[in-house]
């Protein structure tokens, strides 16, 4: 979950806010420039410390990264490290292990997106349509997972699959393929099933706050003229209501899937990468902070850095193709 | 407004009691789990057979073998996310004023940086950061934990400022100044009221996501000078070493899910406007 | 919205301060030692108190708590004292990590007086289990090993007295399979699983790495031998046949245990708690009595109805932290903790054997553990996990490539392991 709520202000990176209109009055033409060079410094002054500590806690150590990653470097045995070049680059990416976490995240990723896509636009629909007297149960509701513990939410769906002390195998023995000899945790399809509940029951709340908001986007006299005009339901949500609440949908897209992208929480308490469940995360962690191999440890932890540019450049540059093809069928 | 019909009501109920019970199983789940007896936690039943506060005395009677490892990491959460939280709001509202009300070179850039560094992948941090802290001192101490929980806390918090402070009147802090106000009293008066429901708004939710920390907490901790719940809970034990902390778990989790629900029964309208805030027209 | 944030601001001024005045009480009185310690029943904590008091003001000891899991310990502290951090003055170490922590000198030396005392009547397991090229470098404290537990019925019913003659897994893998009851192994792939393969490999007369002390690229490990085959085949055969049960891929002790005392329960190989546990069950109401009348124990089964069994080896030792600020005070203290008297206490409260046998003898002992003398006698027949450095590499390697036991087949699976860890070894591979 961590951090993806900034997407919530993302809609707006494409189109950042102007100056505001008063200040735009005053910038008369004379002293112009003066008046242009305080604001900066001030808006330098005022941002400055922010922006500075941004970079900071993420530029510095992932330079770090990078150049101990050129290191055969084990933690206990420090008068041991040597140069490697990019040695443990290729130990990485050769290595079927590494191949396969990418493939398991890859996993996870894509299907709790899509899931939580359209999980979350029913709840989106749900609160935005709710009569007032349920909206505030609802969102309240709806808030419980968002706020909760990924830990927390991990060992109670971790629990509840148990093969000792769960009951889903005895609430489901009715299900074919389910009984209570059915141990979860010992099969990947099974573990990743489980992990993939958990992951989408804490986060689609978020991803329905996000698609609430492009809902109240949508201008509701054009949803009005459409019912005028004798449109089904299906029809006015595929005709009106989709189209103009895209760019919100792109954005909780790409928000969530670099949230699923690092997916660790839930993979370490429930079982801990066996059963082909690892994921990049883990691997990163379990190969600097378990083995203390820095060095290759911190290889993976820049590759996992360069994928998730690559998320973002490969969405961006959909992202406005689709933003153009929106605007485009909107006018 | 148009009366709802009888179906319509229905399907109200149906509806509502499905988003509740989705909501609230897993935690419910848990609940029950916590007051289990450790020998009747493989019964296999969702609700308890025998209700118990052993778990719950584990892990706060001071006799309880969880007891300072619990309550420990409790302290060091609270007061961790708290500061991590405060820093990042102060840091946040000077630099949202400053996108909201100025134009400078770079406002993009703060931006996008702030976004940036939300998807940054904490894992990739996180190595570096321990073999650096390691070394100056700053490992397994609140600061070494305050100091990346602004990378979490931070970029949210600016993109929810800007957006609150955007839709801010500011021409009100001018109307005071004209009817005599001096410029501080203007800005106290007039522009502080409106700003800070946004400001508290952020700061409950850089809080939440700061309490959610894992990967910190168990990378750059090590006692419980400075272990955050989230790690403390995979440090629990049951009567011996070999025997599953199940219930102390629980009961540590249902404790550190109180203060959560609580809050969001308080300002659920706060968090869902601060949330949606900067997707709406600002 | 003011009276709010007033309240937080004492909340956070409370929370800067709380720490601030814990650290200010140090200074006064005697020193502090931090005895790093591995979660317990509390027993370790008692310890303590005991020790500080018996000290006479020349210390105060207290207690940190580490991680569940034996992996997640030695993390902990290897990273720590990779940060030559000087609060670590004492630490319960699983013998496996101890070589990884005497090798880059993390540990104080043993002074010679100190090794005398505390070396006198201990268990050869747990002796072997403190030194690393043949120097004492850590403190005996308790010593653990697995038995056989079997159901009294069960075993009747096969014709088997486990007791009187010794049973080899066949036996008891026969015996579970025909009454359609399952078999108590650790299979879920964390520590348990390398404490389960090297007790099989070590029954058979094989061992995982014949040269324990040799640098990493050199190590030569003994895994594609014939002991290393026919543990191959025990663990793929209770894996495939069923007889472990659906839940052996993610079972650890405490799941063994649950097993066992259900309707299943047949056999199990498991640490003492069981007993405490079950005991514990039965006075709270949950189990009756007659579970506990019906259990049964005897040595670790054995691989070849011809030889000897090696049961597995656990149990804690304390290392002594090498940038600590009192290295005397700290073996001081750890002299006091591993008394007989403190070794038999413990053992009696919590269920942790000791390594000294004299304290076999003390009446509390027989009280709570009627079968003391077996883990005795099994204490002294067991073989401790290879000691390398690398440890946490050649177990991490067989939990890769020996889970679940369903997958372990004698023609592949020691050779594949073979070949992982000592690709591992080299940088080749990753884990």
């Amino acid at each position: 979950m961590t951090t993806a709520s900034a997407g919530a202000g993302a809609v707006q990176a494409q189109v950042p806010g102007g100056p505001a209109p008063d200040l735009r009055d005053a910038a008369a033409r004379a002293g112009r420039s003066d008046r242009a060079k305080s604001e900066a410094r001030l808006g330098w002054l005022l941002a400055g410390p922010a922006f500075v500590v941004m970079l900071a806690v993420t530029l510095y150590p992932i330079i770090q990264a990078f150049i101990d990653s050129l290191y055969h470097y084990r933690l206990t045995a420090p008068e041991d490290k040597r140069w490697a070049g990019l040695s443990n680059y290729i130990v990485v990416l050769s290595d079927p292990v590494f191949l396969q976490a990418l493939l398991v995240t890859l996993f996870i990723t894509v299907v709790t997106v899509v899931i939580e896509l359209f999980f979350g636009f029913a709840l989106a629909l749900v609160m935005h349509r709710a009569i007032k007297s349920l909206r505030g149960l609802l969102r309240t509701a709806i808030l419980v997972p968002y706020g909760i513990i990924t830990v927390v939410s991990a060992f109670a769906w971790f629990y509840a699959f148990d093969i000792n002390s769960g009951y889903i195998n005895h609430w489901f023995n009715w299900v074919p393929g389910i009984s209570e000899d059915l141990n979860w945790f010992a099969s990947q399809g099974t573990s990743l099933f489980v992990i993939i509940c958990s992951e989408v029951w804490k986060t689609t709340p978020f991803i329905s706050l996000l698609l609430l908001a492009g809902l109240s986007q949508v201008p509701t006299e054009l949803e009005e003229a459409a019912e005028v005009d004798g449109a089904t339901w299906w029809q006015r949500l595929t005709r009106v209501v989709l189209p103009n609440m895209k760019a919100a949908i792109m954005v909780a897209v790409l928000f969530r899937a670099l949230d699923a992208f690092r997916i660790f929480d839930n993979v370490f308490i429930m079982t801990n990468g066996a059963n082909g469940t690892e994921v990049l995360s883990l691997l990163a962690y379990r190969t600097s902070i378990g083995r203390l191999e820095i060095g290759l440890g911190s290889a993976i932890s820049v590759i996992l850095f360069l994928c998730v540019i690559l998320i973002c450049f490969v969405a961006i540059k959909l992202f406005k193709v689709d933003l153009a093809g929106g605007s485009r069928g909107a006018s | 407004m148009k009366q709802l019909s009888t179906r319509a009501k229905w399907a109200w109920a149906f509806i509502t009691i499905v988003v509740i019970v989705y909501a609230l199983l897993p935690v419910l789940s848990i609940f029950a789990t916590s007051f289990k007896l450790p020998s009747q936690l493989n019964l296999g039943t969702f609700w308890p057979k025998t209700w118990t506060w052993t778990n719950y005395e584990e892990i706060l009677s001071p006799n309880g073998s969880a007891q300072t490892l619990f309550l420990s990491s409790l302290r060091n959460s609270v007061g961790i996310c708290l500061i991590a939280t405060a820093i990042a709001v102060v840091l946040a509202t000077l630099a949202a004023y400053a996108i909201a009300r100025l134009d400078f070179p770079g406002k993009r850039i703060v931006l996008l940086t702030a976004l940036g560094v939300s998807v940054f992948p904490v894992v990739s941090i996180v190595t570096p950061l321990f073999n650096l802290w390691r070394q100056i001192g700053l490992y397994d101490t609140w600061l070494g934990l305050i100091i990346p929980y602004l990378s979490l806390t931070l970029p949210i918090s600016i993109w929810t400022l800007a957006a609150f402070f955007r839709q801010i009147p500011w021409e009100l802090e001018q109307a005071a100044q004209v009817d005599g106000a001096t410029t501080w009293q203007a800005f106290r008066k007039a522009i502080v009221p409106l700003a800070a429901p946004g400001v508290f708004t952020t700061a409950l939710i850089a809080f939440f996501i700061a309490w959610n920390d894992f990967v910190y907490g168990i990378s750059l901790t090590s006692t419980d000078a400075a272990r955050p719940v989230p790690a403390a809970l995979a440090f629990f034990t049951g009567a011996s070493q070999f025997e599953e902390p199940t219930g102390s778990i629980s009961a540590a989790a249902i404790i550190v899910t109180i203060p959560v629900v609580i809050l969001v029964l308080l300002f659920q309208r706060q968090i869902v406007s601060g949330l949606t805030q900067g997707a709406v027209k600002g | 919205m003011r009276r709010r944030s007033r309240a937080l601001a004492l909340v956070v001024g409370f929370a800067v301060a709380a720490p601030l005045a814990a650290c200010a009480s140090e200074g006064s009185g005697p020193p502090t030692l931090t005895w790093y310690i591995n979660p317990d029943d509390g027993g370790q904590a008692t310890i303590a108190k005991q020790c500080t008091e018996s000290s006479g003001g020349a210390y105060s000891l207290e207690v940190s708590v580490l991680p569940r899991d034996a992996s997640a310990q030695r993390e902990q502290l290897a990273r720590r004292l990779a940060a030559s951090d000087s609060s670590i003055d004492i630490m319960s170490l699983d013998p496996p990590f101890i070589p990884e922590m005497a090798e880059p000198g993390f540990l104080a030396p043993v002074p010679d007086d100190v090794a005398e005392k505390v070396t006198q009547n201990v268990v050869a397991g747990a002796l072997a289990g403190a030194k690393w090229h043949d120097k004492l470098v850590t403190v005996p404290f308790w010593a653990n090993t697995q038995l056989l537990w079997y159901r009294k019925s069960v075993a009747t019913a096969a014709g088997l007295d486990p007791a009187k003659t010794p049973v080899t897994w066949d036996q008891i893998i026969t015996a579970a399979k025909d009454q359609g009851k399952y078999l108590g192994v650790q299979g879920t792939k964390a520590e348990s699983l390398t404490v389960w393969i090297n007790a099989l490999i070590a029954s058979g007369g094989g061992e995982i790495i014949q040269n324990p002390e040799a640098p990493a690229e050199d190590i030569k490990l003994g895994l594609d031998s014939p002991a290393g085959k026919a543990a191959a085949t025990i663990m793929g055969t209770i894996g495939r046949d069923g007889t472990g049960g659906p839940a052996l891929p993610t079972e650890d002790e405490g799941g063994s245990l649950s097993i066992f005392q259900g309707d299943k329960g047949s056999f199990m190989v498991n640490w003492p708690f069981v007993w405490s546990a079950t005991k514990a069950g039965v006075e709270d109401g949950t189990f009756p009595q007659s579970l506990l009348d019906d259990f049964g124990w005897a040595l670790y089964p054995r691989v070849d109805a011809a030889q000897e069994t090696a049961p597995p080896y656990g149990g804690i030792n304390l290392g002594v932290g090498a940038f600590s600020k009192h290295v005397d005070l700290a073996y001081q203290a750890a002299e006091c903790i591993v008394t007989p008297e403190h070794q038999a206490q413990y053992f009696a409260t919590n269920g942790n054997p000791p390594s000294n046998t004299t304290s076999y003898d003390d009446p509390a002992v027989k009280e709570a553990f009627p079968m003391a003398d077996v883990i005795r006698q099994s204490l002294e027949l067991a073989v401790p996990r290879p000691q390398t450095p690398y440890y946490n590499e050649v177990s991490s390697g067989l939990q890769q490539t020996w889970h679940p036991p369903s997958s372990v087949k004698p023609e592949t699976t020691p050779k594949e392991s073979n070949d992982l860890i000592t690709a591992v070894l080299r940088g080749e591979q990753l884990l």
